[in-house]
């Protein structure tokens, strides 16, 4: 009960009296934790859970067999006679369009073998056109038992009948027959998968052992969750690297929880005196100021959870954008806050909070009785020790610099975030100096331009070092972060611009219509490629085949291209030292493949390395003959020749086109000919500049989430850079009464405040630019890649650049008006009596 | 026939404190002239601070008037009273109040550059000569003594040869060779520079160098004593 008196009048009623800058902080973390908190919240829905939606229907599936190029369904028999208590059930699984609603799953299933499983359950009579809707997608499209709906798999659009409605309020999706889903899409004797569902009491491991001994050994067997395990496995560098951006945003509140204590401890230090002398120990008052700190750490978490429930919404969107168009086809689930997210929160929050006031908190302990005996209210100066903060700044870069060379651990750039954060502790240290330096430099220069308010506001800072290098030092990481993640994304762009120059050469490319994620391959309908080559004006149609695969547990993606083609009409590149021409005329009828950059870097491969490719029901043994640059899917690419390819899959369908126009054609009218010739067909023409438009969109987009998280580390700086003004005034009021005394006019003062800001803006600035350079190396060349395996070239966007820090200046300057107003509103009779 | 210098004419000060009303100055008359030294004695809580800020125009009256050179100080615009503090009102304080970021230099020269003053640094110097911290030009107030620093304040306060020089215990925070050496520069302000010394003060040394002293208790004057 005594505590909580202490608390209450000792923590609780100043912070009153300091309104507006306790609710600033409190708002500062708040953004902090709630961007961490929205970031994981959006990364768990927008990875959605990756099980497949026909687990409500059938029932949980306890092994799944699968094979690159899908599974011969003639093991199914095999599979049926094992001496066993199992059964074996067929899956088909594609992406159609059902007409009024779009894009819906369709499965392929037994539905006899079902119907017999399910013994309530009825045989549809027509198989070839009974499909089975989810109660989900019923409520959407508007259907009812009975009803009819077209639904286009690859051709054109079929009728089906609703045969049933299956209960599944939570998914979405399409039953159709085995048979039927095969006759669609064109696709007979391959199944996309063989759900196996054991037996109660039956030996799982004596289930498993003779599955295998029927498959070739490139098929694999294996648990359900084994492909959601990887699957968040392929997303879990990029989760990271958007968790580490979002916790930026917490290490800048760190710097204004500091600051805020640090300035309560400055205050109150005659208060803090008169507590010693009454018998307080320096552990009680060490207390006192963690239990502030611990104030501001809960009541911003309990808002950043809100917060971040808030903006989580926006994020899901964004993260979800990325995950389909660069990794794989998820659905986003709905955004739920579980106790172990709000408890992490807390923590954060409240541990950020805790450790910005251990320094601080320890100045307080350090105050003598004596400061209450004073008459005069001096002020306290905190001794900063620049010199030797900036040696250890170098000794820290230093280190970050050693840090950085170091390789992934268990695939993730923990050194490259080590070294980050070294950097900016670095930076932090060489704050005082510069703003020293910076001071000095610029005083004579500061009077001539601004008068007596320019000499006042540089000479200012750096009186108040210890409070100014922490604004700097936060403002300056939040600018970093700007600047780097800027410099890495402009590069990347550029990158991925020159590298869509030098990827796509064809003047038109043909794909099956309707919105496909990563990872999604849907095949072309028959006799698409014939027909367009037989246009006139078409010097060449390259046929691409394209197929996911697992290799070595990891996703990735097999394709099969006309090396020749490529040859003659494109400008692949390869990592330097190999040659183009050499490795393209080498993979036609030969087990040979070209890889892309990122596979080689995920799976440590280099040219002349053997690969084991599990390739339908053979694993076949191929030369790596080169390591090109892509930057189209951080899966990575393994690119046979098509007639090597074919040899191994005979089957396997064409998904995409590219269309070369001969010389001397107008390549305006060959479009028109291929579209109005594949006019029956559900297929997308799309000229060159659409798809490299298409493709930049893409990547801006990619990058949203990125420049979201950006903006809030700024916001969070800018509330910082404002509370901290604010403090600086109120403690120099007494300055700002006696200038009234001597003549100075009120808008002089809230000039020279103006002033103030717009040079810690500029400190801030420098700190900020060169920071963000380093980092930028660090995000280019360590962490990313370490994280996806890209080369990204250096391309600084310095327009855009100079661009940002000026914003980010004119930010600050505004920051200071606030303050400014209310040391010119200051009454200076009363702060100068002040004692 | 000129006007005194400064006047207070039945000047009162009234406080309003969380609704109850304090009268720190009731009914005061005074009249000054160039070149003289008025000293303020009193207890603390008596109203010498209050009349000093009355005198230099940093507070207003509640009834009677404040007049310097004739024109009463709540008449006078914002920008007005600005150049009143600028031009023709200097301060000293008992604690000295310099400015800790600026040198000794830069703070006597600052009322001169806040009123855009040419030779700025040269008047300043001279002033900062005349004090004896000519050499303490670069040195920084927490670099100087008590003595020295006041002394820097009488010479920020006069750099600008203000008629009148408004000081609030100027020898308070100082030993006594110190608090002479300040009372041997007020002196010469009034007697060399011709301004009008008004000073609060606890001590009698420092009254003493007075040509006259106002004795005041609860906001009144009680007695004036002319020499």
């Amino acid at each position: 009960m005594r505590s909580f008196q202490f608390f209450r009048t000792l923590v609780l009623r100043p912070l009153r009296r300091d309104l507006v800058r306790a609710v600033l902080t409190v708002a500062a973390v708040a953004l902090g934790v709630g961007v961490v908190m929205a970031i994981d919240l959006a990364g768990d829905a927008a990875t959605g859970s990756f099980r497949s939606s026909l687990e409500t229907l059938v029932g949980k599936t306890d092994l799944q067999i699968t094979a690159n190029g899908g599974v011969d369904e003639h093991f199914l028999p095999a599979l049926a006679a094992l001496p066993v208590n199992a059964r074996f059930a067929p899956v088909m699984e594609t992406q159609g369009v059902m007409q009024g609603v779009g894009a819906v799953t369709v499965y392929g299933v037994d539905f006899v073998a079902q119907a017999r499983e399910q013994t309530r359950k009825a045989i549809p009579q027509d198989l070839d056109r009974a499909a089975v809707i989810s109660s989900g997608l019923v409520r959407r499209a508007g259907v009812h038992e009975g009803d009819d709906i077209s639904l286009a798999l690859s051709e054109a659009a079929r009728t089906f009948r609703v045969a049933r409605v299956a209960e599944a309020e939570d998914t979405e999706f399409v039953l159709l027959d085995i048979a039927a889903a095969q006759q669609a899409l064109d696709e007979y004797g391959k199944l996309d998968r063989i759900d196996v569902f054991v037996s109660q009491g039956e030996d799982f491991a004596r289930v498993e052992r003779e599955i295998r001994s029927v498959l070739p050994g490139s098929y694999r067997v294996e648990k359900p969750g084994t492909r959601s395990e990887e699957n968040q496995r392929m997303l879990r560098a990029f989760r990271w690297n958007l968790r580490v951006l979002s916790y930026i945003s917490l290490v800048v509140g760190a710097f204004l929880i500091y600051n805020t204590i640090s300035v309560s401890v400055v205050r109150r230090r005659p208060e803090i005196g008169v507590l010693r002398a009454l018998g307080a120990s320096r552990r009680w008052v060490f207390w006192l100021f963690l239990a502030e700190a611990l104030l501001f750490g809960l009541a911003g978490s309990l808002a950043g959870i809100m917060l971040g429930r808030l903006m989580a919404v926006a994020a899901v969107g964004l993260i979800g954008d990325t995950v389909n168009s660069l990794y794989v086809s998820s659905r986003p689930a709905a955004i739920t806050v579980g106790f172990p997210a709000v408890i992490t929160a807390m923590i954060a929050g409240t541990l950020v909070a805790l450790a910005s006031a251990l320094a601080p908190a320890r100045e307080a302990m350090g105050v003598t009785p004596v400061e209450a005996m004073a008459r005069a209210a001096r002020e306290h100066h905190a001794r900063t020790h620049a010199r030797r903060n900036l040696v250890w700044a170098v000794l820290l870069g230093a280190l970050a610099l050693a840090v950085a060379q170091a390789a992934p651990i268990d695939g993730k750039p923990i050194a490259g975030y080590a070294a980050t954060l070294l950097a900016i502790a670095a930076m932090a240290l060489a704050a005082p100096a510069l703003i020293t330096g910076l001071a000095a430099g610029t005083r004579n220069a500061a009077q001539a331009l601004f008068g007596p308010e320019g000499l006042l506001a540089v000479r200012g800072l750096a009186a108040a070092l210890a409070r100014t290098s922490v604004i700097v030092g936060a403002l300056a990481t939040a600018i970093a972060m700007m600047v780097s993640v800027g410099i890495m994304v402009g590069s990347f762009r550029e990158t991925v611009i020159v590298w869509l120059d030098t990827q796509l050469r064809a003047d038109l490319y043909v794909r099956p219509a309707g919105r496909t994620g990563a990872g999604e391959h849907p095949a072309l309908p028959t006799g698409v490629a014939a027909a367009v080559s037989s246009i006139p004006g078409v010097d060449a149609v390259e046929v691409f085949h394209a197929l996911e695969m697992d290799y070595e547990g990891q996703r990735a993606s097999l394709g099969a291209g006309d090396s020749a083609i490529v040859l003659r009409y494109g400008r692949l590149r390869f990592l330097p030292g190999e040659d183009r021409e050499t490795i393209l005329h080498s993979l036609a009828n030969r087990d040979r493949v070209i890889v892309s950059e990122p596979f080689a870097n995920k799976h440590n491969v280099h040219a002349g390395d053997i690969l084991q490719l599990p390739i339908g029901a053979q694993t076949v043994r191929v030369t790596v003959a080169g390591i090109y640059y892509d930057y189209s899917s951080e899966r990575g690419w393994v690119i046979f020749d098509r007639s090597t390819l074919l040899k191994y899959l005979p089957n396997q369908p064409v998904t995409n086109l590219a269309v070369y126009v001969r010389k001397g054609a107008d390549a305006t009218d060959v479009r028109h000919a291929v579209e109005a010739r594949l006019a029956n067909y559900r297929v997308v023409v799309a000229p060159n500049y659409a798809l490299r438009q298409n493709a930049v969109t893409v990547f801006d987009r990619t990058f949203a989430i990125t420049y979201a998280l950006e903006g809030v580390a700024i916001a969070v700086a800018m509330l910082g850079a404002a509370n901290s003004l604010l403090a600086l005034v109120l403690d120099r009021r007494r300055e700002f009464g006696l200038l009234r005394y001597l003549g100075a006019a009120p808008a002089q003062i809230r000039r020279m405040i103006v002033l103030e800001a717009g040079f810690l803006g500029v400190a801030a600035n420098l700190l900020g630019l060169a920071l963000g350079f380093a980092l930028s190396l660090v995000l280019i060349y360590v962490i990313n890649k370490q994280s996806f395996g890209w080369t990204i070239q250096f391309h600084p966007p310095l327009v855009l650049l100079a661009g940002a820090s000026a914003l980010v200046l004119l930010a600050t300057i505004l920051a200071g008006i606030f303050p400014a107003r209310a040391a010119a509103r200051l009454n200076p009779i009363e702060v100068i009596h002040e004692e | 026939m000129n006007p005194p210098r400064l006047e207070l004419r039945r000047a009162s000060k009234v406080y309003q404190t969380n609704g109850q009303k304090l009268e720190a100055l009731h009914d005061v008359s005074l009249m000054l002239e160039p070149g003289t030294i008025t000293a303020l004695v009193g207890r603390s809580g008596c109203g010498k601070t209050t009349l000093l800020n009355l005198a230099g125009a940093m507070d207003f009256p509640t009834s009677g008037e404040v007049l310097i050179s004739g024109r009463a100080t709540s008449s006078l615009s914002e920008e007005e009273l600005t150049a009143l503090r600028r031009n023709r009102i200097g301060f000293v304080f008992q604690f000295f109040q310099l400015l800790p970021a600026l040198t000794a230099l830069e703070n006597v020269e600052l009322p001169l550059l806040l009123a855009g003053a040419a030779r700025a640094r040269d008047t300043a110097h001279e002033r900062l000569e005349w004090v004896g911290l000519g050499e303490k030009a670069d040195s920084f107030p927490h670099q100087l003594s008590g003595g020295q620093m006041q002394r820097a304040a009488i010479a920020r306060a006069l750099v600008h040869s203000p008629d009148i020089l408004v000081a609030d215990e100027p020898t308070g925070n100082l030993d006594n060779a110190s608090g002479e050496q300040v009372l041997g520069l007020l002196r010469d302000a009034a007697g060399r520079f011709g301004a009008t010394v008004l000073m609060a003060t606890h001590s009698a040394e420092a009254a003493a160098i007075a040509s006259t002293r106002v004795q005041m208790r609860d906001g009144r004057i009680c007695a004036v004593e002319r020499s």
